[in-house]
């Protein structure tokens, strides 16, 4: 079964009479594997698997309990198993969760496979990964999803499963607050166990295993291998290496404990190449096509500043990467041999300036949404909070003459692409970019009209306008929408089509596609793609084309009138 | 009318005559003449096609191969509003959008390389400008005896065949000399520059390749980067550089329309490349290392600086037994110099290691101005990495041109000789080629 074969099906459901995608895979309550199976971090030769096994009605997650187990897997190339690629055990128990995490080798690249795990006669459900094709060789196409932002209390998964039905996806993405530290809110969708606050093991094992529970997500896991990384809500909202903005000391314990306990669940849940005490960022490659550098923004870096205003954000002392991972991350881009040099980059790195022409409510909800602020919307969480960090990054790219480099950003809950300017002060007129960013919407937290408390594409066509005007760079911005991007690499080009949901609330909601963005090969810039990659044209972005105008002309009065 | 008068060149010792030649003044549609000098045995189109396809007209060769040299263009350069041409052509044939240029990133060594298929450690040319240890100076390299190795121009006119140069920079004339079996002399030169416009060189191109019909062609149209070099405007308002980029993406078109009404583009493969890319530096990031190199004690009159824009190539010239430290001495103060990104070994960037103790680049938006701040007055600059990317693709009408395809790998300028090599089946070169052959631009023979 190669990818075209299983393109052409259009659908995992008919893949080898196997159902992967679709509630159908969610593993049952009562069976051992009920967490499902995940894959990740694909290399030519090998690719991690996950599960978590239930060995005992006791041995619920977070508690401890239960034995230790000898869990086998098997990997195929056909969903029969009958043409068996590798096979092993590996021993799980109550000291990491009953996860099971095995990193099969000897695979051969570019190929998909098919994986299972048993206990005791009791099979999992199908997964499907697929390993990155070989170091150098040249690669025609790559479609990878992307996502960020997923909180189980916003709504439900609806944007995981579009994902896991599409069947032609090699990757997906994950850009960071997969889950959420908050507490369970009366008014919610549906709620967070624990129901308080997760600080502890426990709670940060329970949080994962609940959110490993929704048959969306385990659908998108069983379809695609993941690579990902974290944000700030897989511990607390706003980390930085020495406590968080959602972290009492020392009422909620010592931030230190707090951090490793995150992690090590962290490290236990997810299908990563990971594990406490080691380092989170890291490098895939897919043949001479692309490489993707995943980030950890949250581990190394200096606490935020307190407001826009404060100096310390131009600090040279302060940072985002910590040293040694920006020296990583500066080297592999200036002698990378891969044509796109893909970040996966959990923060925004895109210059943004607030403008004061926003009025007292729309500052408001653009502060919430947005972050620590005083007086001006600035986020201070993103790379805008670490100047220095970013002018290594960026002055790096221009000085090596590097082409290609796309960032691929998370955590605002908003849909973003901007090129990333050489100088600020002189893109305006020469339109000189070294890279570009492309931010997808959050799977279901809270946005701008969530704030406002109004229908989608009002008031924020408003603000998104104003934002607009005051940063040339941006060239698209959708403040209102919940969903998921995908991305399709090519040697010619970079693009990534935005879907929309019609209802966050809804597991079976439709979505569409909102725009469609490019960065063609060797220009740094953005280029907006009159259709998706499926040759549909963005409906949503069309269709407010005339109320875009309007918001425009709307924006420029106020600013002149002030 | 074409005239051809025949030269005796000077006897060689074992008294054959090895560089006989002959010279062809060719009437053009603007009323000038272009003159070409041949090697003895080349023969007009004119006489020998005439009747079969009229004067100008394809003979039977099965393949061409022009390489365009657009001295300068940045890849990003080629647009559908600024370049048609280009932009078309690229569209059409196969593109390597992760095209580079190669250490060091000046005119000279770029076009040597592609023309030998080696890098610079193996060509003997580094750089535009070395210091001479022979010589005691800085010179530029433009002997023919700079280049150590074979080019494919005298390795094609020794199978028998036809090639030809039609270089618009004077030094890239004198370096290449009499290698390939016609010649153009660049002019009318243009002063400082010292380059022919685009317009001569496309009417000379035009007239070679209706009156000799070359197999293969090399070709620099300077245009595009003097005017670069000159443009006090920069990027953010480059009217001039806009200005030459389109009159450049004309020629080009226009002589791509020729090779279809010869009935020659079937035929053809056109490989079209930068020899670096350009950047441009503000009047007030300029780096002279001459001061503080001369300030120290121990490097004080012992050193000599072969400036190439973006690179500074540092030697000391004082006693070997002291070269260890004077070196050290040398990186210590260029790498605590504002505007200096990095500093190398000749050897770690294939350069020869008698090219100079050190390879000093600037970032991007400075140059280099030595020995004195005001002996490079040019804002348009080249030779640091940030001029590293370059446009690189291969199109024509010849059946093993793949069309409409994107290529991710890493083209770089020394592949040109190693790809032509491989399409003219010319025998392999001593040592092997640094390059390799470009294949996903090209089916397989007879595929």
């Amino acid at each position: 079964m190669n990818r075209r074969q299983v393109l052409r099906t259009g659908s995992l459901a008919a893949v080898g009479g196997v159902t992967l995608a679709g509630p159908a895979v969610a593993a049952g309550a009562e069976q051992p594997f009920r967490h499902g199976v995940a894959s990740g971090d694909p290399l030519p030769d090998s690719v991690l698997l996950w599960t978590r096994l239930t060995p005992s009605a006791g041995a619920t997650p977070g508690s401890g309990r239960g034995e230790e187990s000898l869990v086998g897997w098997e990997v195929a190339h056909d969903a029969g198993f009958r043409r068996i690629a590798a096979r092993g055990h590996v021993r799980t128990g109550p000291d990491r969760d009953h996860t099971v995490k095995a990193d099969v080798v000897g695979l051969d690249p570019d190929t998909w496979y098919f994986y299972r795990f048993s206990w005791r006669g009791s099979s999992s459900p199908v997964g499907r990964t697929r390993t990155a094709p070989a170091v150098g060789s040249a690669v025609a196409s790559l479609r990878f999803g992307v996502v960020s932002c997923s909180n189980w209390q916003a709504g439900q998964f609806a944007a995981y499963r579009h994902l896991a039905e599409r069947g032609d996806l090699d990757l997906v993405i994950h850009l960071g607050d997969y889950l959420y530290e908050y507490g369970a809110e009366s008014d919610a969708p549906r709620r967070h166990d624990p129901p308080v606050e997760m600080t502890t093991l426990e709670h940060y094992r329970r949080r994962h295993a609940q959110y490993k529970t929704d048959p969306s997500l385990q659908a998108l896991h069983a379809a695609a291998p993941f690579a990902v990384t974290w944000d700030d809500h897989e511990s607390a909202n706003d980390a930085w290496s020495g406590g968080a903005e959602n972290h009492t000391e020392p009422d909620e314990g010592a931030w230190a404990d707090r951090k490793t306990v995150s992690q090590q669940a962290y490290a236990e849940w997810m299908p990563v190449r990971y594990e406490p005490g080691g380092k989170l960022y890291r490098r895939l490659t897919f043949g001479s096509l692309a490489e993707l550098s995943m980030l950890d923004l949250r581990s190394y870096r200096s606490e935020q500043v307190a407001h826009p205003f404060d100096r310390g954000v131009h600090d040279e002392e302060r940072t985002i990467t910590g040293k040694e991972q920006l020296d990583w991350l500066t080297a592999g881009l200036t002698t990378a041999t891969s044509q796109w040099k893909l970040v996966g980059n959990s923060v925004m790195i895109s210059p943004v300036q607030f403008p004061s022409t926003l009025n007292n409510r729309e500052l408001e909800a653009v502060a919430e949404m947005l972050g620590p602020i005083e007086g001006v919307p600035y986020n201070v969480d993103q790379w805008d909070g670490y100047t220095s960090d970013r002018a290594a990054v960026l002055r790096a790219l221009r000085d090596h003459g590097v082409s290609g480099t796309v960032f691929l950003t998370g955590d605002i809950h908003s849909g973003w692409a901007a090129d990333l300017p050489a100088d600020p002060m002189t893109y305006p007129l020469s339109g000189d970019s070294v890279a570009t960013e492309l931010v997808c919407t959050s799977v279901t937290s809270d946005n701008l009209d969530d704030y406002l408390k109004l229908p989608p594409r009002t008031l924020s066509l408003v603000v998104e306008a104003v934002i607009k005007l005051a940063n040339p760079h941006v060239k698209y911005l959708d403040f209102d929408s919940h969903g998921f991007s995908v991305l399709e690499v090519t040697p010619a080009q970079v693009r990534m089509d935005w879907f929309r949901l019609a209802d966050r609330a809804d597991p079976a909601s439709a979505a569409e596609v909102t725009a469609s963005y490019r960065v063609p090969a060797g220009s740094d810039k953005l280029e907006r793609a009159p259709r998706s990659m499926d040759g549909i044209v963005p409906r949503h972005e069309a269709a407010t084309e005339h109320e875009l105008a309007a918001a425009h002309r709307q924006a420029l009065a106020r600013q002149e009138a002030r | 009318m074409n005239d051809e008068i025949t030269t005796p060149g000077a006897a060689a010792s074992d008294g054959t005559d090895v560089s006989r030649r002959r010279f062809l003044r060719i009437a053009t549609t603007t009323g000038a003449a272009v003159v070409l000098s041949t090697a003895a045995g080349v023969p007009a189109v004119s006489a020998s096609q005439a009747g079969v396809h009229g004067a100008g007209g394809a003979g039977e060769k099965k393949l061409r191969v022009y390489v365009l040299v657009v001295d300068g263009l940045r890849p990003d350069e080629i647009t559908p509003d600024t370049t048609p041409h280009l932009y078309t052509l690229r569209a059409e044939g196969t593109n390597f959008p992760q095209a580079r240029a190669l250490p060091v990133m000046e005119t000279l060594p770029n076009h040597v390389m592609m023309m030998t298929g080696v890098r610079p450690d193996r060509s003997g040319v580094p750089a535009n400008d070395v210091y001479d240890r022979a010589e005691g100076a800085v010179r530029t390299l433009d002997r023919p005896s700079d280049i150590r190795v074979p080019t494919l121009l005298e390795r094609v006119a020794e199978t028998g065949r036809v090639s030809g140069s039609v270089l618009s920079k004077e030094y890239l004339y004198t370096i290449f000399g009499e290698r390939a079996s016609v010649r153009w002399e660049p002019e009318p030169l243009i002063p400082i520059t010292d380059h022919a416009p685009d317009l001569a060189t496309k009417l000379a191109l035009s007239a070679m390749v209706a009156e000799t019909d070359p197999d293969l062609v090399f070709v620099n149209l300077g245009d595009v980067d003097r005017v670069g070099h000159a443009d006090l405007t920069g990027t953010s308002l480059g009217l001039l550089r806009a200005g030459a980029l389109s009159a450049t993406d004309a020629y080009v078109g226009r002589f791509v329309d020729e090779l279809r009404s010869s009935g020659r583009w079937e035929s053809s493969v056109v490989m079209v490349i930068a020899d670096h890319s350009m950047d441009w530096s503000h009047g007030h990031k300029v780096i002279s290392l001459q001061a503080p190199l001369e300030a120290d004690a121990a490097l004080a009159g012992r050193i000599a600086i072969a400036q190439n824009g973006g690179a500074d190539l540092l030697t000391f010239t004082g006693p070997e037994a002291d070269r260890a430290a004077a070196v050290a001495r040398m990186r210590e103060i260029a790498l605590a110099t504002p505007g200096v990104l990095s500093v190398h070994r000749p050897g770690s960037l294939r350069l020869a290691p008698d090219c100079a103790d050190l390879v000093v680049y600037c970032k991007a938006g400075w140059r280099f101005s030595d020995p004195t701040p005001i002996s490079n007055p040019i804002p348009g600059n080249h030779g640091h990495p940030a001029t590293e990317p370059i446009p690189f693709f291969i199109a024509g009408g010849h059946p093993r041109v793949r069309k409409g395809a994107m290529s991710s790998a890493l083209a770089t300028t020394v592949d040109v000789a190693p790809t032509v090599g491989e399409l003219l089946g010319l025998p392999p070169i001593e040592g092997g080629y640094d390059g390799e052959v470009r294949r996903e631009a090209l089916f397989s023979r007879g595929g």
